[in-house]
């Protein structure tokens, strides 16, 4: 008696500590992605460029020395110069580096009117937010952003110094191009998977004989589910880079490749869920429709799939994060290297890579790294909710 | 009596299973045909001969005649769609598809490319009427099916098929899974419908067999081993078998 009564509260124990346990270590994985993450995150991120556009421009040389009235600026990061009507703060950049931004430019500043040293030689004007990364000077020392902003004000404000060339650049880190990059894989990989995918399954579980032929590629596709995905990558560097090379104008890897490569990955996936809610239906909707005399099409058709709908949504959520998640085979066929315009001939990162790319960098950009896996558990989260919206709305419609 | 089904040493196997052994048996037009006996012994498998739904089973094999209106339903290129548009079946558990409760019912004339609207709406109207439900459904045609009751479901299954039209009606015991008021009301709508169609129906209680039956035919192992008038064969049966079973001694 007492005996079981030990076995019992052990058992139980066992239960509640390894339930403590897992619910803590997957906590943990939201905390810390929050807690490192959360601070870089923000609306310039997502839709800033990761490469920063930069500048050299000289000062339009009929600009004389005058003195700009300028407002008073609470932060004490930020400094002031009278000569040049410019203030500049001590800041971060989109991907988390000390850089130096101007905080305000005053009317008629002369770093409103430059000219630019390219070909072009147009005017060009220095606006809010943009980062100031050097300025040379005539006989004197540069001030560099290591120097920090204060000794750049310092600088500018003394009288001996003439400006010789500033470099400067709209700010860059940002994730929108890996962003676009992800939502195009979603998309292209999602509309050549799904309906291949499900009509794989459909085949299987409604028109196939059960025998052992059967039996042999439902195994063989099920093995696949298994496959570490860097596999695939080989196929697609083997496969799929050449063929949408010599099919598109395509030049090496690109994204088109990466969709087919990621279609490959999620088949199986996609072919199972499908199946299995395909299974689930019962056989007795499928006699009343055959009953009626409908045919196999017809019933499968309007009886059978639309109940697999639910199922098929939950292979769709599956799939999407397997595509947002997927890194190691994309470096193969998509590249690793991050780019702001995406064109699906040509490669690009996703936002996984974009977080293997922060990471390889020297030294590795921890907090980036974290708010782009933060963006990631967002999407999937809002993905989630809304399929299974979507499903319970589909439930209560049909029951 | 005309007879629409006519069955001659029909024998069927599952796999290496006999389960039907030598029957023959007519069914007899605007009757209602009863087959009763202790379960295992073949009334459903026989009753998924006739619109040859045991063609699902792999492993079945079916030898022997099976004519219906005079045609060989067992040849390979006899129109299946066509005989099971003629014979329509109800079965054990309430099926109703997850649609709305018109589209239930709409749905096997949709199948055959009915598609006009109006004439939809008469089919179902008139189908739901014949099986007793419009009046409780009538408000209700475009909600969920799986709302209705189970005896109501199955009365919308009973409509579902009555709305192809078809000349006979198989139910396999279609009122198990039901309460005795629902039971009522589907042995009530059985006796309406005989008039127009033929209707033969497997059931587990010699009670609604005697209450509802033109014709029964009792099954014992895979043998018919008794067919006749209901009133004749409940009250002077010829076999000691089929007194044992409808006096209750085994079933």
């Amino acid at each position: 008696m007492i005996k079981r009564k030990i076995t019992e509260i052990l058992l139980n124990g066992s239960v509640l500590f390894a339930t403590a346990i897992s619910i803590l270590a997957l906590g943990m994985i939201f905390f810390y992605v929050i807690k490192e993450g959360a601070d870089l995150l923000s609306w310039n991120l997502i839709r800033g460029n990761y490469h920063a556009r930069n500048y050299v421009a000289v000062l339009d040389p009929s600009f004389q020395d005058d003195t700009f009235d300028m407002p008073d600026f609470e932060d004490e990061d930020v400094y002031v110069s009278y000569r040049y009507g410019i203030a500049l703060k001590q800041s971060r950049n989109l991907a988390g580096d000390g850089v130096i931004k101007v905080a305000y430019v005053a009317e008629g500043s002369p770093f409103t009117a430059m000219i630019n040293q390219d070909q072009t030689k147009e005017m060009i004007a220095i606006d809010k937010d943009w980062v100031l990364s050097r300025i040379t000077y005539l006989e004197h020392p540069s001030s560099l952003t290591s120097k920090g902003a204060a000794s750049m004000i310092q600088d500018l404000e003394d009288p001996q110094r003439e400006i010789f060339e500033v470099m400067f650049a709209k700010e860059g880190g940002g994730i929108y191009g890996s962003l676009i990059t992800t939502l195009y894989l979603i998309f292209l990989t999602l509309i050549i998977a799904l309906p291949f995918g499900i009509l794989t399954a459909i085949y299987f579980n409604e028109f196939a004989a059960k025998n052992r032929w059967t039996k042999t590629m439902r195994s063989f596709i099920e093995t696949l589910t298994g496959v570490p995905s860097i596999i695939f990558g080989l196929l697609g560097i083997t496969v799929f880079v050449p063929l949408t090379m010599r099919l598109t104008p395509a030049s090496g890897s690109n994204l088109i490749a990466g969709a087919l490569t990621l279609t490959v990955i999620l088949l199986p996936v996609i072919i199972r869920t499908t199946e299995e809610a395909l299974r689930v239906i019962p056989d007795d909707h499928r006699f009343a429709s055959l009953a009626l005399g409908a045919n196999k099409t017809q019933t499968t058709f309007k009886v059978v799939l639309p109940q697999a709908v639910p199922g098929i949504l939950t292979a769709t959520f599956l799939g999407i994060g397997r595509i947002i998640g997927e890194s190691a085979a994309l470096i193969f066929v998509l590249g690793a290297a991050i780019k702001d315009t995406v064109n699906i001939y040509r490669p690009s990162t996703s936002l996984a890579v974009h977080i293997w790319s922060m990471m390889t960098d020297e030294p590795p950009n921890v907090a980036l790294s974290s708010t782009i896996a933060l963006i990631i558990l967002l999407i999937v989260l809002i993905l989630n909710v809304s399929i299974k919206w979507i499903v319970s709305r589909f439930y209560t419609k049909g029951s | 009596m005309e007879t629409i089904f006519k069955i001659e040493s029909l024998n069927l196997y599952y796999d290496k299973y006999h389960a039907l052994k030598n029957i023959d048996l007519d069914i007899y037009k605007n009757k209602v045909t009863a087959l009763i006996g202790p379960s295992g012994c073949g009334k459903s498998t026989f009753i998924r001969c006739l619109n040859r739904m045991n063609d699902l089973i792999e492993e079945s094999k079916v030898d022997g005649t099976i004519l219906f209106h005079d045609e060989q339903v067992q040849n390979p290129s006899y129109d299946v769609i066509g005989l099971r548009k003629k014979v329509g079946m109800v079965f054990q558990k309430p099926n109703p598809f997850p649609m709305s409760v018109f589209d239930n019912v709409a749905y096997g004339p949709r199948q055959q490319g009915v598609k006009d609207k109006k004439v939809l709406k008469q089919i179902v109207e008139r189908a739901l009427k014949q099986a007793a439900l419009y009046d409780e459904v009538a408000d209700r045609l475009n909600s969920s099916a799986l709302k209705l009751s189970g005896g109501q479901q199955q009365r919308l299954c009973i409509a579902r098929a009555l709305a192809m039209e078809p000349e006979v009606i198989l139910m396999d015991e279609p009122t198990s899974a039901l309460d005795p008021i629902a039971t009522q009301k589907i042995e009530d709508l059985i006796s309406d419908l005989k008039n127009e169609y033929t209707i033969v129906i497997v059931t587990h209680s010699m009670q609604q067999a005697a209450r509802i039956s033109d014709f029964t035919a009792f099954f014992l192992l895979g043998e018919l081993k008794e067919f006749d008038a209901t009133e004749r064969l409940f009250v002077s049966p010829k076999l000691k078998e089929t007194e044992d079973y409808i006096t209750g001694r085994f079933g």
